[in-house]
């Protein structure tokens, strides 16, 4: 039925719906800051026409819904490189901490240290007899161990820290879940009539996006609504309006194990190694995989220092003998094999050993021991007591699970020389440094009591042994340049290699982050693009409502003016 | 592409960020005068400046080593060469007293100078370094060359021909100075027929001549000697008393790191260059035997001794030779490690200092960049279509 009264409903319809416009157009602007926020626009139609004999007549506009601007497939890909981008950054950032504790580029650097050490052995080679040589390489010795076992404990604290971000992060997973399946029931009633829940359905995506930076997730739209969230492996972490928590515990190899909380208490341990995006896997992987890796590789160095440095001193003699000594390594069992008792008992070989007696400082008797790795300290103790030549002079005893050797006579001293069996390294006997790895890495606590034992110089196969002698000293100061470490490496060598891969790995999750930085930015840029909210966009179509409103308000006053007209004529 | 009010933000945001960056690491690179501030900045040159720094400060050690290798080579070159001169001395001494126009008394002045020069040469043997004896081996706490307990020698024997005497000197002295006894036989014979006198001044003043005896005949001191065979008038023979020299250091070569896997032997061994070891190079011997001869007054002898000293000077020589050879490698040494540490420093300085024109150049290449960038930020967020409704 066309006529006035459709002009007039023709107005209605169009106000109604460029007002709904303009409101539209508000809720954009405000929230062109809004993070998340997808542009809406009123979606008008041309309405029903009515049939006429003139054919079919428009009726005005009609409101088919608000739309929002989403593209589910720019922002997947968004969501996950952000996933990557995060788990980037969190490693580098903790790669970078890593490489603080081996900061080569500033002053007073391990390499540095192991120099002056390596300088000090040189420095008593040059004056075997010098108090204050033997002083300063105590002393360097003891900053190169602190430097060690700072280092070592650096790495722990770190692990410590990274385990202290784990529990917070899964808890913000579990409430990341939550909410999605809080706002997907929220969707689902809302939108049973039919409409759009724009706004809850960003605020999900948020969520989703949100979740994606701390796991690598995978999402799915059944397309009622509702949507599944999915680890790698399929565990469901929010299933429609369920979601499911995620745990941790600690392994008996200390490593992280996450747990999904099933339904009905049901539990699941997940593969870490199945996660490759997101700040927790970085977390996880840097504590139980890159850390160790670089723990290991110091504790091998300590190692191999202290194995070469305490093979070659075990050789030497100080400028006094010893009238007692104990080894400074413990047995786990004096009556098993020193090859698997002793921590270092794996370098025992089978050979000999001399021990050369002094009385009142003038050499008395030399003679040798037979060593097989096979013995246990019982046994050797046993050998040394019960040896017809040295068992006169000298009682062996296991003390505190250590050798001990005692001279019978307060006259007597006594020396090592010529162990090709390395059995004093593994015993910790007439050694320099103490401990096993980085962390127990310590200087004898014999030689830093009385320096005169310091080894420089070596017992002559006649028992005779001089003050002057440095060669002891020489032998040590060359393990500088002798490939002494893991894979045919000198130590410097060695602790350089070291610093030069964690370098690498710190640079390449560096470069991997920008290169994810600058993925994200293109793939936001596409997102804005669709989704954005473009304020000049807003204030043209604020004045293209207002003026279309402006047109229909004139329409009713032009259908005014035409009833006006109608009623005049029967006066 | 649609632009929007976030992509235009963040945009900025993002590039003045980086921006920011690159101007904190030129500063901080060069204010702290190092191009590289953590080892991720570059592994690979950091890794590199480690091993060269590493070379460095063993090539400062080196040259630390060395500086210890010729203070000991020096020193033990500067007491082997006063020995030497005290020995080219004796020569000339012996040489003058080995013709027969000195007399006893001038020869016996000779010897008081020949017992000084060996008080002296045990002096200069027992050299310190810095409280070591540098002669003594690895016995380096104690001087190497002391005096031994008084020594009765054997005779030297100056026969006359058809004499078939033997002299066998014994008994303990008991006297405080060196000296030599001259027994001169008398009248010929055998055990209690013959006769002798003994002088103590090299035949200036002689005793009065008594039987030659069965047994022990007392010289004095305690000095004995026992006479066999039958004598013939002129025969002769002198006993020298004294304390030898004795060596008391080791054998060993004292070595000493110059370099990688290389090392030199910075001392000399006191019995191999001076003696004290009763060998055939023993200067103390060949001065002593040189001594008891001027005292004997006997100038065949002291041309014996004279032989002996130059055999010796020639060793000692060959070893001077020898230590100025080390001392040349030594000075070859420090030259070298001196380019080596100049071509390390130039190299270290490459790879890991900041070069200061390239960073300042840099610097302000970027602050441009800030700045336009800060410009036409700001121009970009002033525009708005609301200025124009």
């Amino acid at each position: 039925m066309s006529g006035i009264s459709n002009i007039l409903q023709i107005a209605t319809t169009a106000l109604l719906a460029e007002q709904l416009g303009v409101e539209v157009t508000g809720h954009n602007i405000a929230n062109v800051n809004t993070e998340g926020y997808s542009r809406q626009r009123v979606n008008l139609v041309t309405a029903r026409p009515v049939p006429t004999s003139y054919g079919p007549v428009g009726t005005g506009v009609d409101v088919l819904g608000i739309e929002r601007a989403f593209d589910p497939f720019v922002t997947a890909r968004l969501n996950d490189k952000k996933s990557v981008l995060s788990y980037y950054q969190t490693r580098s950032d903790v790669l970078e901490q890593v490489a603080t504790v081996f900061n080569e580029t500033q002053d007073g650097g391990l390499n540095e240290l192991f120099s002056q050490f390596f300088a000090a052995w040189n420095d008593l080679a040059d004056n075997p007899t010098g108090s204050g040589e033997r002083q300063a390489l105590l002393y360097q010795s003891l900053t190169l161990c602190d430097a060690f076992n700072s280092r070592a404990n650096q790495l722990v604290q770190e692990r410590a820290n990274l385990l202290q971000q784990i529990g917070p992060t899964i808890e913000e997973i579990n409430s990341y879940t939550s909410h999605i399946a809080q706002l997907t029931r929220e969707i689902v009633e809302s939108e049973s009539e039919g409409r759009h829940a724009n706004d809850l359905r960003d605020q999900r995506q948020l969520e989703v996006a949100r979740l994606s930076e701390l796991i690598d997730v995978q999402t799915y739209t059944p397309g009622d609504g509702t949507l599944s969230v999915a680890l790698p492996n399929g565990l469901p972490l929010a299933q429609g309006v369920l979601s499911f928590d995620l745990s941790y515990q600690i392994s008996a190899s200390d490593t992280i194990e996450l747990i999904w909380q099933g339904p009905g208490g049901t539990t699941e341990i997940i593969d870490t190694s199945i996660l490759s995006g997101g700040e927790l896997t970085a977390l996880i992987q840097t504590r139980d995989e890159v850390i160790p890796r670089y723990q290991q590789e110091l504790d091998q160095l300590a190692q191999d220092l202290i194995i070469a440095v305490n093979d070659q001193h075990s050789q030497g003699v100080g400028l006094e003998l010893f009238s007692q000594t104990k080894g400074t390594y413990q047995v786990s069992d004096p009556a098993v094999a020193m090859s698997t008792s002793l921590p270092l008992g794996g370098q025992i070989v089978v050979g000999t050993l001399q021990i050369a007696v002094d009385r009142d400082g003038a050499p008395l008797v030399m003679d040798t021991i037979a060593i097989d790795p096979s013995l246990s300290l019982n046994d050797l103790v046993t050998s040394i007591n019960t040896h017809p030549v040295l068992g006169t002079y000298l009682t062996a005893s296991v003390e505190d699970n250590s050798l001990k050797i005692v001279a019978n006579l307060a006259s007597d001293t006594f020396g090592f020389a010529g162990d090709d069996s390395h059995v004093l390294t593994a015993l910790g006997v007439n050694t320099y440094f103490t401990g096993d790895n980085a962390y127990t890495l310590g200087v004898n606590a014999w030689v830093l009591n009385d320096p005169d034992l310091v080894a420089a110089g070596q017992i002559d196969a006649t028992g005779a042994h001089a003050v002057g002698d440095n060669r002891n000293a020489l032998a040590l100061a060359d393990l500088e340049d002798t490939p002494v470490a893991t894979g045919g490496l000198t130590l410097g060598e060695s602790y350089q290699s070291l610093v030069m891969s964690l370098g690498l790995e710190a640079q390449e999750a560096g470069n991997q982050e920008s290169f994810y930085q600058g993925l994200v930015v293109q793939l936001s840029q596409m997102r804005d693009a669709v989704s954005g909210v473009s304020l000049d966009e807003e204030l043209t179509n604020l004045v293209k409502y207002q003026r279309a409103y402006q047109a229909a308000a004139r329409l009713v006053s032009v259908a005014d003016e035409l009833y006006q007209t109608l009623l005049s004529i029967k006066k | 592409m649609r632009v929007t009010m976030s992509t235009i933000y963040t945009s900025i945001q993002n590039n003045l960020q980086r921006l920011a960056e690159d101007l904190q690491r030129i500063n901080a690179s060069m204010a702290s005068g190092k191009k590289y501030q953590t080892i991720s900045d570059s592994p690979v040159d950091v890794g590199a400046i480690l091993g060269l720094t590493q070379d460095e400060s063993q090539m400062v050690q080196y040259d630390r080593n060395l500086d210890t290798a010729k203070s000991w080579l020096s020193t033990t070159l500067s007491a082997l060469q006063n020995i030497t001169d005290m020995v080219r001395t004796s020569m000339a001494l012996a040489n003058q007293m080995a013709t027969g126009t000195y007399n006893a008394s001038q020869r016996q002045a000779a010897a008081q100078q020949i017992q000084g020069y060996i008080e002296e040469v045990m002096q200069v043997g027992n050299t310190e370094l810095k409280g070591q004896h540098i002669l003594a081996g690895y016995s380096t706490d104690s001087p190497p060359f002391v005096e031994g307990a008084w020594q009765v020698q054997s005779p030297v024997m100056h026969l006359q021909s058809g004499s078939t005497g033997t002299a066998v000197s014994g008994g303990t002295y008991t006297g405080s100075a060196s000296r030599t006894y001259v027994v001169e036989v008398v009248s010929g014979g055998g055990i209690g027929v013959g006769t002798y006198r003994v002088s103590v001044d090299g035949g200036q003043t002689w005793t009065s001549p008594a039987v030659i005896p069965a047994g022990p005949a007392a010289l004095g001191d305690g000095v004995e000697v026992t006479m066999g065979g039958t004598w013939v008038a002129g025969d002769h023979f002198s006993i020298s008393v004294y304390r030898p020299i004795q060596y008391q250091g080791d054998t060993h070569d004292l070595e000493i790191a110059i370099g990688t896997q290389s090392r030199m032997v910075v001392n000399e061994v006191g019995s191999a260059a001076i003696g004290g070891d009763l060998g055939s190079n023993d200067l103390f011997q060949i001065l002593a035997q040189l001594r008891g001869s001027l005292e004997a007054n006997d100038p065949a002898e002291v041309g014996a001794s004279l032989e002996s000293l130059r055999s010796y000077e020639s060793h000692i020589t060959s070893i001077l030779a020898g230590l100025g050879a080390s001392l040349d490698r030594v000075a070859m040494k420090e030259n070298i490690s001196g380019y080596l540490k100049d071509e390390l420093t130039r190299q270290i300085s490459d790879r890991g200092d900041t070069d200061l024109v390239a960073a300042a150049n840099l610097l302000s290449a970027k602050e441009t960049a800030y700045q336009a960038a800060l410009l036409s930020s700001s121009k970009v967020m002033g525009m708005s279509l609301m200025d124009y409704l």
